[in-house]
């Protein structure tokens, strides 16, 4: 691809393409955000807002669980998106394969999660679990289990339910990226490996990884924001418990502005070392993929 | 005869994984399904077979609100977004790509940052913006903030970087206006990408909760999400209609994904260039 | 050229401008001037407050035909009208409702933190005609703000056909200490295999407001400051919701639907609710006859501590603000303030039961009930009511409600003791509020 430098005389019609979208952004995203980084410096004094300084920032070293929230999403990160990510390129290889009958299917099938209701999954998910729920009964049944077990009370385990519950919803989504970039490699690129006697493994390790680089890159990025704003799922399962066990970085700022006494400006503040936070990971990731090109 | 056979139980294997894949990820809907023609009680109870309560969770669900004026909404408003959202970062991750430029780029990297910021944080301004234009309690309202999806701009953006400029410049050299060549030129070719950008939209509007609850006022301007969220947040909850009011929110958009889905496959491969 | 690319811009502006403009046509009655005539309310659950407040309108029109008020309720989440209210009284006075159903125990929070934002209802309402609890529940500073709607009258619901297969009779259910109670619960866990109570897992505090109300206590003093740690009525409350645990007569539901699900499927004998309750009880139609309720347990160790509680219960504001404050005081006044009527509509219709005196005295409270084998239901409410013993709420419950909800988790993983869990609770709790 040639990355060539407009000439002037089109520069213009540059800016008039991008024009609305600009407008808006300006508009709807530039000014809230920045009238909410001026919360983050404030506090509310009898109805009204007044300066703080780092007051909101301060606070939050001495916030447990603030930093409990912030470990959790970590958690949730670090386990949950390469998880997820795996399994996704690994359905969607299989899925690629020219064996496979019933494509439409199985792919249909794979990707329905992500449109489901949040009202009605969260639910669902709080049955399956729940003391006499189907997860119990079928481990009762093969043996595993002699007593029903109280999976959202147990810490980890109700983090696993979080995991659990997300990458239902959402590894189907990423199988979609994956299988359309799949397609996008010639097959001949596969054929010439096999000739060369690597297994399915290596072929899966030489040849399909490089290939997806870029839209591993893409749904990696895709997933720590997701993940970094998860809020969803913890309200509606666990409600951020057992003992601030599973709550997140965005449900507690949820907590902060409209559960708990209205603390706008700390769940500002809290917002922009969230943001932070993000733009590292993602200068991370980038220079990451850059790297081993 | 032994490459056969591995080959046999590769397939097999396959196929039993898929399976299992697509029990796991269809079972909830049958659940849904079911759940919207039992009674409240047998839900609760863990009944997973079709009941004979759907009419009745039918009348209920109309007592309660009145549904086909919340699809309405639901649907105008993700209609007019979908168009809007796909037109303008369309032509927005068109200008960034082909028209590159110092300037253009920072804003870009500024688009992609914003990201990155969690709604919450912008609730109070925007909802202030609102009210200060009088737009409160208005479909109008739930849309325009979020039509400039940064998502989507990088979408389009990575998408046209497949498009060849060599034509782009061709058509230049044939004296073609940049608009009738973008929407001419460019649009046909990548009528996919544009497809798999319709379904994301839309998917993300049909579903929006936080901002739709802030600036919705009345009954007649509610959509499927806030009508969902009053319903299962009662003392006693009747799953029966919850369930049903749920299915009739999901489905049009397994519709819209099933009639769009080869396209949103070939549309997304743009973006993995 | 130039030209044309300017025209361009402004039919771009044009058609957004007009876009906006149409759209927003609609929204201008909401905060329009004088032909407003719509009182707007925001209430929570369409089984119960929405159409309580729908049935006050038609009471209302019935009452004024010639009135062209309106009254929409419009219905949402609890947690979404909260939300809407914190972002609208946030951003100023636009896009608030005229009348808004708060919980008594989150108001407190709303009249501090948005002081003027409420009508003072002080000498519009004749408050002696309302439950004194519910009165101090949503008065601040020596003002009414608002009219008192429902009570939560805490009562023992059980399983008779349980307790009889242990050799209890509904007289053994009267007058309990809550030791008596965990006795009994033993005996029918061994007997029945059913475990005594249900409670909800991450949320542990419905039974511990109770049992601190009946004791005329809460997490915070009559002053508003913290009481946790040296709070006696909370510490026995810890002390036998971990005895339950222990005995192992206690059923953690994961969830509401959870808690529903165990008691119409038989696998719990009792729960402790209010009135509300009744309504999930009574979907298993085939439990009809089995269930009956009794007054709660009280504490042996406290001599403050009575058989009767309250939990939950929530109250109509009035906006001060609202340009149709007057219709809107006038409307409360005209059906919650002497109607008993209507109050006998709701608790027939919706088990909703309120906090206007007279209305106790109606036939309604007099029914029998099959559900509960006949037993005089609404009467025994009725009776647990006038007993309440008054608290301030403080307007803080859910922080602190979640303070307590994980230093309870952290009790039952055995990582502390009772104390221990106090202290972590009112650290948390006062680290929250600033304190």
């Amino acid at each position: 691809m040639k990355r060539t430098k407009t000439k002037p005389s089109y520069n213009k019609y540059g800016w008039i393409f991008i024009s609305a979208a600009f407008l808006l952004y300006l508009i709807f995203t530039i000014y809230p955000a920045a009238a909410s980084l001026i919360m983050a410096f404030q506090t509310a004094e009898g109805g009204e807002m007044v300066f703080a300084g780092l007051d909101n920032f301060k606070r939050m070293f001495n916030d447990g669980i603030f930093i409990q929230s912030l470990k959790n999403t970590f958690l949730y990160m670090v386990i949950q998106v390469p998880i997820m990510l795996i399994l996704a390129m690994f359905i969607a290889t299989l899925l690629n394969s020219s064996i496979l009958k019933a494509k439409g299917f199985f792919r249909t099938s794979i990707f329905l999660p992500c449109v489901t209701s949040l009202v009605a999954y969260s639910i669902l998910f709080k049955m399956m679990f729940s003391l006499d729920g189907i997860v119990n009964k079928a481990l009762m049944s093969l043996g595993i289990l002699d007593a029903p077990y109280q999976y959202l009370q147990d810490s980890t385990w109700a983090r696993a339910v979080i995991i659990i519950a997300m990458l239902w919803r959402w590894t189907g989504y990423n199988v979609i990226f994956f299988l359309s970039a799949l397609q996008n490699i010639p097959k001949e690129t596969f054929e010439a490996a096999q000739v060369d006697g690597a297994n399915a493994f290596q072929i899966f390790i030489r040849v399909t990884v490089p290939q997806l680089k870029p839209i591993i890159l893409l749904t990696a990025i895709m997933s720590t924001n997701g993940t970094l704003q998860l809020f969803d799922e913890t309200m509606n399962i666990t409600q951020g418990g057992p003992a601030n066990a599973t709550i997140t970085v965005s449900h507690y700022i949820y907590n902060q502005s409209f559960v708990y006494a209205p603390n706008f400006g700390y769940a500002s503040a809290i917002s922009y070392v969230v943001v932070f936070i993000m733009i590292i990971l993602a200068i991370i990731q980038f220079s990451v993929a850059g790297k081993e090109d | 005869m032994l490459r056969n056979k591995t080959r046999f139980w590769k397939r097999i294997l396959t196929y039993l994984f898929l399976l299992a894949a697509v029990v796991i990820s269809v079972f909830p809907f049958i659940w849904m399904l079911t759940g919207a023609t039992n009674a409240s009680v047998d839900i609760t109870r863990g009944v997973i077979s079709f009941g004979k309560n759907l009419k009745e969770n039918w009348e209920n669900l109309q007592e309660t609100a009145d549904v086909l004026r919340v699809f309405f909404n639901t649907a105008i408003t993700t209609f007019v977004y979908t168009i809007l959202a796909i037109l303008i970062c369309s032509m927005a991750g068109y200008g960034f790509e082909k028209y590159r430029s110092k300037g253009k780029n920072v804003i870009y990297a500024m688009f992609l940052i914003s990201m990155m910021i969690p709604f919450s944080a912008q609730m109070i301004p925007l909802f202030k913006m609102a009210a200060k234009v009088n737009m409160l309690d208005s479909h109008i309202a739930i849309i325009l903030p979020t039509l400039a999806l940064p998502f989507l701009v990088f979408f389009f953006r990575q998408s046209f970087q497949a498009f060849p400029t060599e034509l782009i410049e061709a058509a230049r050299v044939d004296g073609a206006n940049e608009f009738v060549i973008f929407f001419k030129l460019v649009f046909i070719p990548m009528k996919s990408t544009f497809a798999a950008a319709a379904i994301y939209a839309f998917m993300k509007q049909w579903n929006n909760y936080l901002w739709p609850l802030i600036v919705i006022q009345s009954n007649e301007k509610k959509t499927f999400t806030l009508l969902l969220s009053s319903l299962a947040s009662a003392y006693y909850v009747d799953y029966g209609q919850l369930m049903l009011a749920i299915v009739l929110a999901t489905l049009p958009i397994i519709i819209v994904f099933l009639c769009m889905q080869k396209q949103f496959v070939e549309g997304i491969v743009g973006t993995s260039k | 050229m130039k030209k044309r690319i300017v025209s361009m811009v402004l039919t771009a502006a044009m058609v957004m401008g007009c876009v906006a403009g149409c759209g927003s046509g609609s929204g201008t009655d909401e905060n329009g001037g004088a032909e407003d005539n719509t009182i707007t309310v925001w209430a929570w659950d369409d089984n119960f407050n929405v159409a309580v407040m729908k049935e006050a309108a038609k009471v209302y029109a019935e009452k004024n035909p010639d009135s062209d008020l309106n009254v929409d309720v419009v219905s949402l989440s609890k947690e979404d009208v909260y939300v809407k209210l914190q972002t609208a009284l946030a951003g100023g006075d636009s896009g608030l409702p005229d009348i808004v159903l708060l919980e008594d125990y989150v108001s407190g929070k709303y009249l501090n933190t948005f002081p003027g934002s409420f009508a003072d209802l002080t000498d519009e309402f004749d408050y002696s005609k309302f439950l004194q609890f519910k009165v101090d529940a949503v008065t601040q500073d020596g003002k009414v703000y608002a009219v008192p709607f429902d009570t939560g009258a805490t009562v023992l619901y059980y399983r008779i056909d349980l307790l009889e297969q242990a050799g209890y009779t509904e007289d053994d259910m009267q007058d309990l200490t809550w030791d008596d109670f965990i006795e009994i619960g033993k005996d029918v866990t061994e007997e029945t295999g059913i475990q005594m109570i249900v409670e909800i897992a991450n949320d542990k505090t419905s039974l511990v407001r109770s049992m601190m109300q009946s004791c005329g206590q809460w997490y915070f003093d009559k002053d508003g400051n913290i009481n946790i740690k040296d709070n006696e009525a909370l510490k026995a409350a810890f002390e036998v919701i971990k005895g339950m645990k222990d005995a192992g007569i206690l059923y953690e539901a994961e969830s509401t639907e959870g808690r529903a699900g165990a008691l119409n499927n038989g696998t719990v004998a009792s729960v402790v609710n209010a009135p509300w309750f009744m309504s999930s009880l009574k979907q298993a139609e085939d439990q009809s006859g089995l269930w009956r309720a009794a007054r709660i347990p009280r504490f042996a160790d406290i001599p403050e501590s009575i058989n009767a509680s309250n939990v939950g219960g929530s109250s109509w504001y009035v906006l001060e603000n609202s340009d149709v404050k007057d219709e809107a005081i006038d409307f409360l006044k005209q059906v919650w303030e002497g109607d008993t009527d209507f109050y006998d509509t709701i608790m027939l219709n919706q088990g909703a039961m309120g906090s206007y005196l007279d209305a106790y005295e109606t036939d309604v409270y007099d029914a029998e009930d099959e559900f509960f084998g006949g037993q005089k239901i609404n009467a025994l409410f009725a009776e647990v009511l006038t007993e309440v013993i008054p608290v301030n709420y403080g307007g803080y419950v859910s922080e602190a409600n979640d303070a307590i909800t994980t230093a309870l988790s952290n009790l039952f993983a055995g990582n502390t003791d009772i104390d221990g869990a106090l202290e972590e609770a009112d650290a948390q709790l006062a680290n929250q509020l600033g304190r």
